[in-house]
């Protein structure tokens, strides 16, 4: 590491140091410290200034060691400034298949950004790809700074660019206005998982319009998404008495309707203010933050109805009723009753006995007997024992954690306490990735309220149980999925896993028993305890109780967050709840699992989920993500995808996952681009099953598994590709686009194409320019005589594809 | 308490590692990132054994034993595992056991050390080696097609390293060497030679810095690995039976950067196989940066003092060594 501030002035480096000094003492300086110390400089500085990290080593027991080998793994750490605003390009799993690669080139071309570099010449832009934004029903999707955009296209990067400098431009002078500024209500635009995406930039834009035609100052909030995506643009309208009105499908048209609707124009600011400026104040201080999306909805109906009716609510009970952070109206439905319960009435081990009958199982991903792991903590008399909620969720494609700790954050806790209580601990961590910070927030807010109703801290409801919570961050490592590796990364080490056994439930954090319990395990806990085992038991199959929260994408009709009983059909899920395979498309596979999990074709859909029925088809339950896979999507590409992400997310501790997944996607990459020969699919397949078996941890484990599922199910489509075909058409290196005779000569296309590879020629065939065409896809988009095809390279004449 | 292995039942203690059992009974279990006596974490993988009762992998290195366990350590399942981690690790592991020079001399001279004689102004030892080599007066370069020239890594940079020139200035320049020194026959030195990991293509990249950067008299590049005579990645592979890595050859660490630790110690990233030993057992000194495949071992200049020379006895390649 170079130094990379080599030309801030003496001054400025004086001033931070002064700044740096400060968060060393308010963050502390052991060793333990090292990941919140860094995160707190890189929100400072907006990456890890060299002059800062010197003042470290300095200051605090953190050495230069420790602190390089820990800010150089997780990638959320900067080394260098980047733009003054980030663009993030999702490449999770759905983003991926619907195009994400080519939105990415775009952002890279259009914004002329130089190669290897990622940031403009002036500093305005950077450019990145992030593993998962988690709004898969609007793949793809991109973030710049806070602002998302949905179904973004290769040849609309200037209009997004351009409608994001826009509103930058107005936040400013809002900002500069702000301290005058009455505002009269709230306004929530749906963005996140659902309604971005048709035209939410219309919306947003005639919002802002009306209310300043309307006199009225109405604060525009964007927020996140609980599963119905079909209902979109949604808009919640937040009345001065803090009850929500919800209006699905709108239209830009209606927006000013609404508004009188709601904020009548006869001065209304007097009449509000004390009532707003109240509800703004809870906003800010948040204490009692009030921003749910999901409020009673009477309005369901048609898609909505189809979407949630076979749903069966344990992990989302309340879904569309419950405020996040309104705990009593998580008491009104029932919640902390099981610990109230428990604590009353039951011992320790009978709810660790109740835990074990009910056969839940660990849904994080590797499917462990949780009753098991509570047994193992509960019998070992440490003085000191932790619970950790794994709240790590890196899978791409999946969003469940997110969506849970955002929305039912009290449900967790109180899954955590029952834990705790069973188990014996006294002290709790929720491990939550800084992707996340609506989660992080949230979670902070509810431990604040438990803490107030006495449901955490000393002598819980009255009782002998004591038990503290705190909120650890992740800094950007799949790996830490994992819960040695978690473990690690809270000790302030690099996210390496350790050797199993001894078991993190035997000696785990800082040598102490620590139970390690995914967040959607936890947020089945009130249930089984409040309704009784044999209630939990009762749904579900033979070896896989209760229900399994998925995010359901790809080419999908009704994508989103569903929450189904163990058993459903995969068929079932993606006919019935995500009303069928989008567009006239086939569907191919579906891909379960992300990067640990497996493609199942089409033909074995009829599969129940359950843990084992899918570890036996090689796949895997995974943490839960479904991408739907059409037959327009290649699978040799899918395999690629997800072991490129898992290479990238390997820690590197051991041979056969750091270099043996390497080695892997290097055929893969042969295979895709028609380099390769037969016998190299022997070769993938061979070291994908040695990888399996000898690999140190469960990333390395089960990284082979959508290479082997694909094999083992499409071998029939490597083995074309080994012959140069791609009969998708989506592996770039063995198709080129042409045009056909269909070509009216419109020149639609030409104006089009970004990168000038067709020449503008009015009524004559238009020709592509295969050397410069970088199949953007955005001619085919264009052309409406269906003149312009992509064909296999290596044929003159090839089939259309 | 008791475990098996390789199907004998022994009686072992608690806290003992399954490569401390095996070993105890004589039972040989390769291991590249294991150092009795130093902290290490299971790494290479090179050590895998099969625990029966549960049907996994486990690396015996760091894996302690726990009673009803039953070890396997010879299976050809077993077998195939380590000469992958092998070959997976020779694969990320560009370089030369042996200057191409050497090992392709007729003669059996070794042309590589004696280039590092002549290089450090010790001509009477490189006369030596020539003499041992040829029965001087009669120079055997003359006639001779000079593989070494043509195998030379110099030539793939800029220009071959004058081979046979440096040997005709030597051999005339100087008196009969006095200094009694007996070469390898090539018989002896074929045997000599256990494994021959390879270099593979320089990048242009680094074909530029070594250009710049070498500048001994004879330009000799002096690829052959200083490290290779305790190197136990070379040991394991011959015994392996390891011709060469099936799989693409890259890197993510520069071929050929030698780099001053200390007066004494180097540190050649290229053959670093991340074991993470150094690291482990230095205070503040060796570390990991980046993850993945683009891992490395590096070391902070600052830290350079906090690097003691029982390191390079520790590491199992030819990466950290006390240099000539």
């Amino acid at each position: 590491m170079g130094c990379n501030c080599s030309n801030i002035t003496a001054q400025e480096r004086e001033g931070m140091l002064v700044r740096t000094d400060a968060i060393i003492e308010s963050v502390g300086t052991s060793r333990e410290s090292v990941i919140p110390l860094l995160q707190a400089l890189q929100n400072e500085f907006g990456y890890l200034p060299h002059a800062a990290l010197e003042r470290v080593y300095e200051k605090t027991e953190i050495d230069r060691a420790q602190l390089i080998s820990v800010s150089t793994f997780y990638s959320q750490f900067k080394h260098a400034p980047s733009g003054k605003h980030i663009i993030r390009v999702c490449t999770g799993s759905a983003c991926h298949v619907k195009g994400a690669g080519n939105v990415y080139d775009a952002f890279i071309r259009e914004l002329r950004i130089g190669e290897g570099e990622m940031t403009t010449e002036d500093k305005l832009f950077s450019v990145e790809k992030i593993a998962c934004l988690g709004c898969c029903t609007l793949a793809p999707v991109v973030q710049i700074d806070e602002k998302i955009y949905g179904h973004v296209q290769p040849g609309k990067i200037g209009e997004v660019v351009e409608d994001f400098l826009s509103l930058a431009e107005e936040n400013e002078k809002e900002e500069k206005r702000g301290e005058r500024k009455q505002v009269a209500g709230e306004i929530r635009l749906g963005m996140g998982s659902c309604c971005i995406a048709s035209g939410c930039g219309d919306i947003y834009k005639e919002l802002v319009e009306a209310s300043r035609q309307l006199g009225i100052e109405i604060h525009i909030k964007q927020v996140g998404c609980v599963g119905v995506c079909a209902k979109v643009p949604l808009i919640d309208v937040v009345q001065p008495d803090g009850s929500v009105v919800r209006y699905p499908n709108v239209k830009a048209a209606e927006i000013k309707e609404i508004l009188h609707q709601h904020f009548k124009a006869a001065s209304p600011l007097k009449r509000l203010k004390n009532s707003v400026l109240e509800h703004l104040h809870m906003y800010h201080t948040d204490t009692t933050w009030d921003n749910v999306v999901w409020k009673p909805e009477n309005e369901r109906m048609g898609v909505i109805d189809s979407f949630l009716t076979d749903q069966r609510h344990i992990s989302t009970e309340g879904y569309g009723v419950i405020t996040p952070l309104n705990i009593n109206e998580y008491c009104a439905h029932g919640g902390f009753e099981a610990l109230r319960k428990t604590l009353a009435s039951a011992s320790r081990s009978e709810v660790v006995e109740s835990v074990l009958k009910s056969g839940i199982r660990g849904r994080g991903g590797g499917g462990f007997t949780t009753g098991r792991k509570w047994e193992i903590v509960a019998k070992s008399d440490s003085r000191v024992k932790y619970v950790i909620c794994n709240g790590d969720e890196g899978d791409p494609g999946a969003f469940m954690d997110r969506m849970l700790l955002e929305s039912y954050p009290f449900r967790v806790i109180e899954g955590m306490l029952l834990a705790a209580y069973a188990v014996g601990a006294s002290h709790g961590i929720f491990y939550i990735r800084a992707e996340y910070p609506l989660a992080v927030t949230r979670i902070r807010a509810a431990i604040e309220i438990c803490r107030e109703r006495k449901l955490t801290g000393d002598n819980i409801l009255g009782s002998e149980f004591s038990f503290d919570i705190e909120v650890y961050e992740g800094a950007g490592a799949f790996v830490c999925g994992e819960e040695t590796a978690l473990i690690a990364s809270i000790e302030g080490e690099r996210g390496f896993p350790r050797q199993r056994p001894p078991y993190p439930a035997e000696r785990g954090l800082n040598g102490f028993p620590t139970l390690v319990n995914n967040v959607e395990t936890l947020s089945q806990i009130p249930f089984i305890i409040k309704e009784g085992d044999e209630k939990f038991r009762a749904i579900g199959t033979k070896g896989s109780k209760g229900t399994k929260v998925f995010a359901l994408a790809g080419k999908i009709r009704h994508g989103g967050l569903i929450e189904v009983p163990m058993g459903m059909t995969l068929n079932h899920i993606v006919e019935k709840i995500g009303g069928g395979v989008e567009g006239d498309a086939r569907l191919k596979a579906v891909q379960v699992g992300g990067p640990s999990g497996g493609c199942i074709p089409a033909e074995l859909c009829d599969v129940p989920v359950d843990f084992d029925a899918f570890d036996r088809m090689g796949a895997m339950m995974g943490s839960g993500g479904l991408v739907v896979l059409s037959d327009k999507d290649c699978m040799v590409d899918v395999a690629r995808y997800f072991l490129e992400f898992s290479c990238e997310q390997s820690c590197g501790k051991c041979t056969f996952c750091r270099v043996g997944i390497k080695r892997m996607l290097g055929i893969l990459d042969k295979i895709t681009s028609g380099k390769a020969e037969s016998a190299d699919i022997d070769k993938l397949e061979q070291l994908a099953l040695n990888i399996k078996k000898a690999s140190l941890c469960g990333l390395g484990r089960t990284a082979p598994n959508p290479v082997l599922t694909t094999i083992k199910y499409f071998r029939k489509e490597y083995e074309e590709h080994v012959k140069g075909i791609c009969a998708t058409g989506v592996c770039k290196a063995m198709v080129k686009y042409v045009v056909d005779d269909n070509c009216t000569g419109c020149t639609k296309c030409a104006k089009a194409c970004p990168v000038d590879a067709i020449a503008y020629v009015p009524y004559e065939v238009h020709h592509i320019d295969t050397a410069k065409c970088v199949q953007c896809g955005l001619c085919i988009d264009e052309c409406t005589f269906d003149a312009i095809h992509k064909v296999p390279l290596n044929k003159a004449d090839g089939a259309i594809i | 308490m008791k475990i098996r292995i390789n199907d004998k039942e022994t009686e072992v203690s608690e806290g003992e590692k399954v490569i401390e059992v095996a070993r105890r009974l004589g039972i040989g279990i390769p291991a590249l990132c294991y150092a009795p006596g130093f902290k290490h974490r299971a790494s290479c993988m090179v050590c895998v054994v099969k625990e029966l009762t549960g049907g996994r992998m486990i690396p015996a290195c760091s894996t302690p034993v726990a009673e009803g366990m039953d070890i396997q350590t010879e299976s050809e399942e077993v077998k195939q595992l380590r000469a992958m981690s092998l070959e997976l690790l020779l694969s990320d592991h560009r370089a030369d056991c042996e200057a191409p020079c050497s090992t392709v001399c007729p003669y059996g001279l070794d042309i590589e050390l004696m280039l590092g004689l002549y290089d450090t102004g010790r001509l009477e030892e490189a006369h030596a080696l020539i003499a041992a080599a040829f029965a001087l007066p009669v120079l055997g370069c003359e006639g001779c097609k000079v593989p070494c020239e043509k195998a030379c890594r110099r030539a793939s940079v800029d220009k071959a390293v004058p081979i046979r020139t440096v040997i005709g200035e030597l051999a005339k320049k100087h008196e009969p060497p006095r200094v009694e020194t007996k070469a390898k026959t090539k018989k002896e030195t074929e045997e000599a030679i256990l494994f021959q990991s390879r270099l593979g293509r320089f990048t242009e990249s680094e074909k530029e810095l070594l250009k710049d950067s070498v500048t001994t008299p004879s330009g000799c590049l002096h690829c052959a690995c200083e490290g290779r005579e305790g190197c136990k990645l070379r040991l394991y592979s011959a015994e392996a039976g390891i011709k060469r890595t099936r799989y693409e050859m890259s890197s993510a660490s520069p071929a050929m950067t030698k780099l001053r630790v200390t007066d004494t110690i180097r540190f050649e990233p290229a053959k670093c196989i991340k074991c993470g030993l150094c690291v482990y057992n230095s205070n503040d000194g060796f570390t990991f940066s980046d993850r993945g495949f683009g891992m490395q071992v590096v070391l902070p200049a600052e830290s350079a003092g906090n690097v003691g020379a029982s390191l390079c006895e520790i590491c199992p390649t030819g990466a950290l060594y006390i240099g000539k």
